[in-house]
């Protein structure tokens, strides 16, 4: 016999109290002369004696009834199959279901869903619950969400609850799965655990399971029967798996490249997938790819063009007859197009033939269209003329090889990219290092990301510069110098550097092949980014300026620097924060759902910036992130997360080998769950019994003692 | 005789005071005793009128007053009334029994100062008053007097007085009947803690031999109410066997018990023309003693003598 509460067994040692009362009244005796002895005659010490009894008994049953409370609320169970204890006690177990609710459950088969499937394991799981035992039910999802926490079992409320129930479009987190259903475990009072987990068990979430995980679940064995109920399903599905922008800058007017790559995680091969780039949810291209391999992706450009300016929903959409898992078929994006994108060019050098102003605005309009250059401003001052320069006309700046700037300059340019804007910087022979060093350090963010230090040579003794680093970081800058062919950036070559030491915020985005020595760094800054170039903007240190690797890297930087934030996609899950230049007049942002809800999330000071955050984006979608209920919406992207999209669950014999020695118990089928949670040896429960004998004791006690009482009352009022 | 009340144990003077005005009260008691039921046993030494009756056939010649016959040509005759030649005889129960007293006072004490009251009383009107102390056998018997001197030696026997276990009341009341040579008036001051026939025998003696009888029985709070808490170990002073219980739960009985004794022996006392009085010593003895002559006068003015409480 086992106690849920064996600290309350101490509760028994009160069962000394009515013993100790009765013992003090016993020994607590007066003692007096008596002269009218006659009338205490035999009858009445009979009588004496008599109580005495009655005492003795009414003791007993009070000492009893405490005892058998006192056992109760210890709850003892008992694992005994046979005799009068299992007889008595009754069977009672604690459930909890652990209900797989990630959005590979919607997958169908044809006629039923994973999820459908899931449900009536539920329903089979329902027929072994007694009313009043105490369920819990969790849905498994990226965050794990109890819906139902120690209900005492109430078969048709329960079904209620089940009813509500929907697959969501999460991906589901199994490491932090035991630890949760060992705390509610620990959570629930019964002398018999029973964990339910209904799960595709799709092989990247179970296979490849680490050492740690395995030994959780068997931690998680030791405190409960922890059975595994797999739902089988189909194989088939295709998920979009990216939506990028390689290339073109987001203006009104102009055409931007998107790259859409399908994933065929079934296991036949996908014909005829036909991909579409729909913005603001009108379809702009529309590719088909011949064929995908199962297990491998395609990718196709989507050439999409915007004619109005401001945010636009951009959608890539896989559709294949063969599919049947719709939520990972769509790849959402936001695209901010502007009206007119207008760069600063400051430079420090004096403006002769090939100057660094010219290269740049050369750059940026090249491969433009006429229109497109009217839509790009280029301006070029010389660095002197910088103060005099209002800077909220543009929106990204360029310094070239200016040497210093003021103290108040360096002011104005970090408020300036901590509102959003983008700054690039390029280095050269008039930089004056430690004047700049010491106006970056200003702030309490350096301005750029990157100490300076001093020049140095990179060429070999041929005069031969050395190129790009080809292995690439992904950072989206880079991604059109990708597509470039070796040769082509190998002849990128680059004489002098400044040698730089990297603040901890920056990253490398490109560096010198064969050194780590960085080329162009990045860091944010507020709500802006600035990039650093450690090299010149013309040909003094390096040939860049010449090759096709300026152009596309400096419009891919201004394209990058112009976005916003909410442009990045998110992740189901992620969280959505919407930052804040000033103090803002509302206390609370907006977030409006995909389906319509609207969440109020209040307005918060982090970090001297003002930020509203949604915690845990749960819908895939479009968001829209508002000021304040009045204000305009901006879109943010919420996607699925395709790594659930591989559906292909655990074979049987790899489901057993997996959990082999876990002390899990794998239940194939609806009818086995019964005979399962039964060889759990289920312990049985006294409680009930021993609250109702010591009830029952107590009850019989009072009217026993009532009835002393009402015959000494009588007694009373007939001698009165 | 103020002096020697002083110095008498059993007279309080602060309860004299409050006792004289009760003189003439049991003077009238006792008066009521001569021409009531209870005549006066004894003939009289003097005679003082009383008042005249018309003659009727069968008085006496002698009674008539032939001064009022001059006067009015009617028969009258005088009627005289005797001073009593009063013997008072006080019974005190000393045994071990009425030294019970669950306040200060306890019945033996109680009784004391109840004789000393009576006897001062008694002696106060030119009566004789005796005293008998008896426990398990007689240990006092005083012949009455009509001396004032006599209270001082009461006072010295009530104070010599050490409870004893007694058997019987029957035998001592038998003996004290023995030594009384006239029909007196005797008052039995005891808690009668025996049994009803035992006592009944040694009253009905008295009755017998022409005495007239008044039982004061006295009774501490505690024997009548039984108003225990707790757990108690009674000791029986008369050295019954001891008894250890909790007196609120067989209360019930104990009452019975005391009720079904009081009642056969009020009865007993009512067929054999007994006065009795249940006397709570916890009461004011002047209240006792009040109580006691206004019920003797209501008596004698109208119904018969018997037994009250």
């Amino acid at each position: 016999m086992n106690f849920l509460n064996p600290l309350l067994l101490l509760g028994a040692l009160g069962i000394g109290l009515p013993i100790l009362a009765h013992m003090l009244n016993r020994f607590e005796v007066k003692h007096t002369d008596w002269a009218a002895m006659q009338f205490l005659n035999r009858s009445v010490r009979v009588r004496s004696r008599q109580l005495k009894l009655r005492d003795v008994i009414l003791l007993i049953l009070r000492c009893l009834a405490l005892l058998l409370i006192v056992a109760a609320i210890t709850r003892p169970a008992t694992k005994r199959q046979n005799g009068l204890l299992a007889g008595l006690g009754e069977k009672r177990a604690a459930v909890i279901i652990a209900l797989d609710v990630s959005f590979s459950m919607q997958h169908s088969d044809g006629t039923r869903t994973r999820f459908e499937t899931a449900l009536d394991k539920v329903d089979a799981i329902k027929e072994g619950i007694r009313p009043g035992n105490p369920v819990t039910l969790v849905l498994l999802g990226t965050e794990h969400r109890v819906v139902v926490r120690n209900m005492a079992f109430d078969p048709d409320e329960f079904d209620e609850v089940l009813a509500t129930l929907e697959v969501t479009s999460e991906s589901l987190d199994i490491d932090s799965l035991p630890r949760l259903l060992k705390a509610l475990a620990a959570d629930m009072k019964a002398p018999q655990k029973e964990i339910y987990i209904i799960t595709d068990m799709q092989e990247h979430d179970w296979k490849p399971r680490s050492t740690w995980l395995n030994d959780s679940f068997k931690d998680l064995a030791k405190h409960a029967s922890v059975f595994v109920l797999p739902v089988a399903g189909g194989t088939e599905n295709l998920t979009v798996t990216g939506l990028e922008l390689v290339s073109g800058v987001l203006r009104k007017g102009t055409s931007a490249r998107y790259r859409a790559t399908v994933r065929n995680c079934g296991v036949s091969v996908a014909q005829q997938v036909r991909v579409s780039g729909l913005v603001n949810n009108i379809s702009a291209d529309t590719k088909i790819i011949p064929s995908i391999a199962p297990g491998t992706s395609e990718s196709v450009s989507l050439f999409l063009s915007f004619s109005d300016p401001g945010p636009v929903r951009i959608v890539a959409k896989a559709e294949w007859d063969g599919d049947k898992l719709e939520p990972d078929n769509l790849r959402r994006a936001v695209a901010v197009i502007r009206d007119k994108v207008s760069v600063l060019c400051v430079e420090g050098t004096s403006g002769e033939g090939g100057s660094s102003g010219s290269l740049i605005t050369a750059a940026l309009r090249a491969g433009g269209s006429s229109k497109g250059q009217d839509d790009l401003d280029v301006e070029s001052v010389s660095w002197v003329d910088l103060p005099a320069q209002d800077l909220k006309n543009f929106d990204v700046v360029v310094l070239a090889d200016v040497p210093d700037i003021t103290a108040e300059q360096a002011g104005v340019l970090e408020r300036y990219v901590r509102d959003g804007n983008g700054l690039i910087w390029f280095g050269g022979d008039y930089v004056k290092a430690d004047v700049w060093n010491k106006r970056s350090a200003l702030a309490g963010t350096p301005l750029l990301p990157a100490v300076i230090e001093e020049q140095m040579r990179t060429g070999d003794a041929m005069g031969i510069g050395r190129p790009l680093d080809p292995s690439m970081t992904d950072h989206p800058v880079c991604r059109p110098l990708r597509s470039l062919p070796e040769d082509l950036l190998s002849e990128t070559r680059f004489l002098t550097l400044l040698r730089v030491k990297p603040t901890s915020s920056s990253v490398k985005v490109l560096t010198l092949a064969g050194s780590d020595a960085p080329v162009l760094l990045e860091h944010a800054l507020g709500r802006g980014h600035v990039f650093m170039f450690t090299t010149t903007a013309g040909s003094d240190w390096n040939n860049m300026a010449v090759t096709p690797v300026f152009p596309m890297l400096l419009q891919q930087i201004v394209t990058y620097l112009t976005a916003r934030e909410f442009e990045t996609p998110r992740l189901v899950g992620d969280s959505l924060s919407l930052s804040y230049v000033d103090q803002p007049d509302a206390t609370d942002a907006v977030f409006d759902t995909p389906s319509g809800d609207v969440i109020t999330v209040p307005v918060r000071d982090y970090r001297s910036q003002y930020v509203a955050l949604l915690n845990g984006a749960r819908e895939a979608g479009f968001y829209l992130a508002r000021v304040s209920l009045q204000a305009a919406g901006m879109p943010v992207a919420v996607n699925v997360d395709t790594k659930e999209s591989t559906i292909k669950g655990m074979s049987a014999e790899d489901t057993a080998r997996s959990l082999d020695g876990t002390g899990v118990t794998i239940v194939r089928s609806n009818e086995a769950i019964l005979a399962a949670s039964e060889e759990a040896s289920p312990a049985r429960s006294l409680w009930r019994i021993l609250m109702m004998a010591g009830l029952a004791f107590f009850v019989i006690e009072s009217i026993f003692a009532e009835m002393i009482s009402a015959r000494a009352a009588k007694g009373k009022a007939a001698s009165a | 005789m103020t002096d020697h009340i002083t110095q008498i144990n059993y007279l309080d003077p602060e309860l004299l005071q409050k006792l004289g005005d009760l003189e003439l009260v049991a003077r009238e008691v006792v008066e009521g005793l001569r021409v009531g039921s209870h005549r006066s046993p004894l003939r009289g030494f003097s005679t003082e009128f009383a008042h005249h009756r018309q003659y009727a056939p069968g008085d006496a010649i002698r009674d008539i007053d032939w001064r009022v016959y001059g006067r009015t040509d009617r028969y009258y005759t005088k009627l005289y009334e005797a001073e009593t030649n009063f013997d008072c005889h006080v019974l005190i129960d000393a045994s071990a029994s009425m030294s019970y007293g669950s306040g200060k006072v306890n019945k033996l004490e109680y009784a004391k100062f109840l004789a000393a009251s009576l006897a001062y009383l008694v002696l106060k009107q030119r009566d004789s008053v005796g005293l008998s102390v008896f426990d398990s056998e007689v240990r006092t018997y005083m012949p009455p007097r009509s001396a004032m001197g006599i209270i001082v030696e009461i006072d010295r026997t009530l104070r010599e007085i050490i409870p004893t276990p007694k058997t019987t009341v029957a035998k001592q009341l038998h003996d004290i009947a023995l030594m009384m040579k006239r029909r007196s008036f005797v008052i039995l001051i005891s808690d009668l803690l025996a049994d009803v026939e035992d006592i009944m025998a040694g009253l009905d003696h008295l009755r017998f031999d022409g005495h007239n009888v008044v039982v004061l029985h006295t009774l501490d709070p505690y024997e009548l109410e039984f108003p225990f808490k707790g757990t108690w170990r009674f000791e029986g002073l008369e050295r019954e066997e001891p008894l250890t219980t909790q007196p609120e739960r067989i209360r019930e009985d104990y009452v019975t018990n005391l009720d079904k004794y009081l009642t056969a022996l009020r009865s007993g006392c009512i067929g054999a023309n007994i006065d009795y009085k249940t006397v709570d010593t916890s009461r004011p003895l002047d209240g006792v003693l009040n109580e006691f002559f206004a019920e003797r006068a209501t008596t004698l003015n109208g119904g018969a003598v018997g037994a009250r409480q």
